[in-house]
């Protein structure tokens, strides 16, 4: 029966599967893994049936991955003929490798398992992974192998109790066996090859497939059918796949213009080959025409200093829309400075549409893995989804980049074993491959997203039990990041807005900044950190802008944490000071809009902090801004016995050491003041040890040295609390202030904006 | 546990389609030769390749296993 053919979700993709609709199984009287017989208009291919999508059903689709519509010689909405087919398992098979596959030994054993379950019929070329994923250097990373002959013959299924031969001749010696199965190549890049882009292909393919197939739709409204797609997005997210992919599919002659090629140096040449470029689309329409990286050709002109740009423009806009038809001619333009475009370009009749193409999201992530771990013999312990979650802010490119490191890391594995001399590689190495859990781990700690490499840092290894004592200030820091992140759900059913912005005021040495690097390990979110006076720059208009392009970053990364330390230098209150022209003012306005302007900030979260609350702007501090105010006290006994706990964790202490009686004996010292105590205690030992001890027996003794109470109290004079009473009182009466008086500093923030 | 989770324990990858009369899990096990799959009381049992997969259910299903593929229909 006709069915009409849509693409397969990328999990099912590469396994020789036809997604029926369940209607068209139940007439045809199929179950699923039956065969059918695939017929289009340029060939036949043999699938198992697979349960047909939900949304399908009584819709008479038939959903097949690229393969097999290249096989059938069809594309998406093509319709196609498909009935139960009768198929012989194979008692053997006969296999040909290209000629520059240099493997050694017996490959049948691989090449069945790769086959095991699939229909095939002499002459035809399947494509198999030779268990070397991405490296292999074959295009599409997969190995046309072609079957030469089959026993019995027709079309036969391998099995496990196949038997598969190497035949001697190479592929491309094997002219096409039986009608039907005439060489073909492998489909370079296929719909199925794009993941988290389902949408955006959506609009792409209406646009350019649909008035390439059917002009007649758009004749009968009367409306003269698009001619142009811009694709727009942050590098790495696929733009430039999704132009090659639809020139695959849909069978249309493709032709691109790369920016800086065309530039001549000799007058008028350039316009010249643009003008050749579209002559020849022309002449073969329908065609598509690709720009890529377009904003280097057609930059805004009133701004461009060079005659030959402007005149390339001028040429590019007449040819897109000019007095001449263009006829069938679509063109299709990626960059990912989509402002720096000429406007004139960027209107109907020249780019209808805009498609942004962004960061995916994490069940785009998902199969983005799925797809770069297609033909990758990955172990059964690799959880993707966990690797989907853990990759925000990734883009396509960057996902590729950590399978890729993923399957080089099991390469480093069996080098040792490889022998680079000789020509060819034993079949039982390449079968040994397998890239594991590990290997993964591995990649990921060394890759980061391309978005972020600017303004990227390492997260530190600090974790919630670093932190010693403060218990307060951790869970209510938890509550305003981590929850969020974690339980969106329970955020939305109870109708709540994420906190913005946490502010942590204490004084110094109280462990701000620890817990901020706390946050960052443990929020598995980006962390960006910005130390105020860097965003400061000499040039009018920079520091604002520092501040625009940080918040543009962390927008574009989500769920990201932006960790401000010692905030009041950048957000000083405003109206104070004259003496700097004014730029600490508008960079605090700059930082006011972007935390609470017309811009939502989703899934972002600002963390500041400082010693000195009372000078901030106090605009900045209302609700919907930095709306959680922490206060970090200083240490009381219980939090400094924690705090010594924390840091002598790993020190030799000797048994008369009572942390008890030192947390007692420290009052008024704050964390740092602790850490300090315990370094010099162990210094004292670590003096004592060394003049007491011959250089030679230091290695063995070693093991021996104890710090011990004596050691603590020569430290404890040496270090004095940092902070006096004096100053404990003053944060505690800023605490109250913050507490009691919110309403009133909000007043105070409204009355001084209007000024 | 839900189906599809205790097939994906045992290192099936199963897909969970719903249809409005009921819900389809599918599996590939990209094998062809000798399975059997068995309906004891709520629990599926699928012998292939030598393995042995279990599936607890609630309520009628109906299974079976063609070329490799492994369907277990549910009713709603």
């Amino acid at each position: 029966m006709r069915l009409t053919v849509k693409p397969l979700k990328q999990k099912d993709a590469g396994r020789g599967l036809a997604a029926v609709d369940r209607r068209a199984m139940e007439e045809m009287g199929v179950e699923n893994g039956d065969y059918v017989v695939i017929e289009g208009s340029e060939g036949r291919a043999v699938a198992r049936v697979w349960p047909g999508y939900p949304e399908d059903d009584g819709r008479a689709v038939v959903r097949i991955d690229g393969q097999l519509r290249q096989e059938t010689g069809t594309g998406i909405d093509d319709s196609v003929e498909v009935e139960p087919a009768d198929v012989q398992p194979a008692s053997s098979i006969t296999v040909a490798l290209p000629q520059n596959l240099r493997v050694r030994g017996n490959v049948g054993p691989m090449i069945r398992q790769n086959l095991s379950g699939q229909a095939v019929a002499e002459g035809q070329t399947v494509p198999v992974s030779f268990g070397l994923g991405p490296l292999s250097s074959m295009q599409g990373q997969k190995i046309p192998l072609k079957i030469a002959s089959t026993e019995p013959s027709g079309t036969v299924v391998v099995t496990d109790s196949t038997e598969v031969n190497v035949s001697e001749q190479p592929a491309e010696q094997i002219a096409g066996g039986q009608p039907g199965g005439e060489e073909r190549q492998t489909p370079d890049v296929t719909y199925e090859d794009i993941g988290g882009l389902d949408d955006e292909l959506e609009q792409v393919r209406e646009m350019i497939e649909l008035p390439m197939r059917h002009p007649e739709l758009f004749q009968q409204l009367g409306i003269e059918p698009p001619k142009g797609v811009l694709l727009h997005g942050p590098p790495g997210t696929g733009k430039t796949l999704m132009a090659r992919a639809v020139a695959n599919e849909i069978d249309a002659y493709f032709t691109d213009i790369s920016g800086p090629e065309i530039m001549s140096k000799y007058y008028g040449e350039s316009e010249e080959q643009l003008r050749e470029v579209f002559e020849e689309a022309e002449e073969n329409a329908p065609a598509v025409v690709f720009i890529d990286e377009i904003d280097s050709i057609a930059p805004e002109r009133g701004e461009t200093s060079g005659d030959v740009e402007r005149r390339v423009v001028a040429q590019l806009l007449s040819l897109m829309d000019g007095l001449e038809e263009r006829g069938e001619v679509i063109v299709i333009g990626a960059t990912n400075r989509v402002d720096a475009l000429d406007p004139a370009l960027r209107r109907g009749g020249r780019f209808d549409r805009e498609i942004e193409v962004g960061v995916p999201d994490k069940d785009g992530r998902k199969e983005i893995l799925q797809v770069h771990t297609r033909g990758m013999p990955l172990t059964d312990d690799i959880d993707l989804d966990r690797y989907a979650e853990n990759t925000h802010g990734f883009v396509g490119a960057d996902l590729e980049q950590l399978s890729k490191e993923a399957a080089m890391n099991a390469l480093r594995r069996i080098r040792p074993e490889l022998d680079l001399e000789e020509d060819e590689i034993d079949a039982a190495t390449l079968e040994k491959l397998e890239v594991t859990e590990e290997d993964f781990k591995q990649a990921l700690k060394g890759i980061e997203p391309s978005a972020l490499r600017e303004v990227f840092v390492e997260v530190p290894d600090v974790t919630w039990d670093s932190v010693g004592g403060l218990e307060d200030t951790k869970e209510r820091l938890r509550e305003a990041i981590q929850w969020p992140l974690e339980y969106p759900e329970v955020f939305q059913q109870m109708d709540m807005q994420a906190a913005k912005g946490v502010l942590m005021y204490g004084p110094p040495g109280t462990g701000k900044t620890l817990l901020a690097k706390a946050i960052a390990n443990e929020a598995q979110s980006n962390f960006i950190s910005i130390k105020g006076p860097e965003l400061l720059n000499k040039y009018v208009g920079e520091s604002e802008k520092g501040v625009r392009e940080v918040f543009e970053k962390a927008r574009a990364n989500a769920p990201t944490v932006v960790f401000f330390d010692e905030i009041d230098s950048i957000a000083g209150e405003r109206g104070q000071h004259s003496g700097d022209s004014g730029v600490g003012e508008r960079v605090v306005s700059q930082l006011l809009t972007e935390l609470d302007g017309l811009e939502e900030l989703e899934d972002v979260v600002v963390i500041a902090t400082t010693n000195r609350p009372d000078l901030i702007d106090s605009a900045l501090l209302r609700p919907g801004r930095l709306d959680r105010h922490i206060h970090v006290p200083v240490p009381d006994e219980e939090a400094r016995r924690k705090i010594f706990e924390v840091h002598t964790r790993d020190k030799p202490l000797a048994d008369d050491i009572d942390l008890d009686d030192l947390a007692a004996r420290t009052e008024g010292y704050v964390g740092a003041d602790i850490e300090a105590v315990a370094r010099e205690a162990s210094m004292a030992a670590t003096r004592e040890f060394i003049h007491s001890v011959d250089p030679e027996d230091v290695d063995t003794s070693v093991g021996n040295v104890r710090v011990t109470a004596d050691h603590f109290e020569q430290a404890l004079k040496e270090v004095t609390p940092s902070v006096t009473e004096e100053t404990k009182e003053k944060y505690e009466e800023i605490e109250q202030q913050f507490d009691t008086a919110e309403p009133a500093t909000d007043e105070d923030a409204v009355g001084r904006t209007f000024h | 546990m839900k189906p599809t989770q205790q097939l994906r324990e045992q290192d099936v990858d199963v897909r969970r389609f719903e249809y409005d009369d009921g819900a389809v899990l599918a599996a590939d096990f990209g094998f062809v030769g000798e399975s059997t799959v068995e309906i004891v009381d709520d629990t599926v049992i699928v012998v292939a390749d030598g393995q042995q997969y279990d599936v607890e259910l609630n309520g009628d299903a109906q299974a079976f296993m063609k070329n490799g593929v492994l369907t277990i229909e549910v009713s709603a």
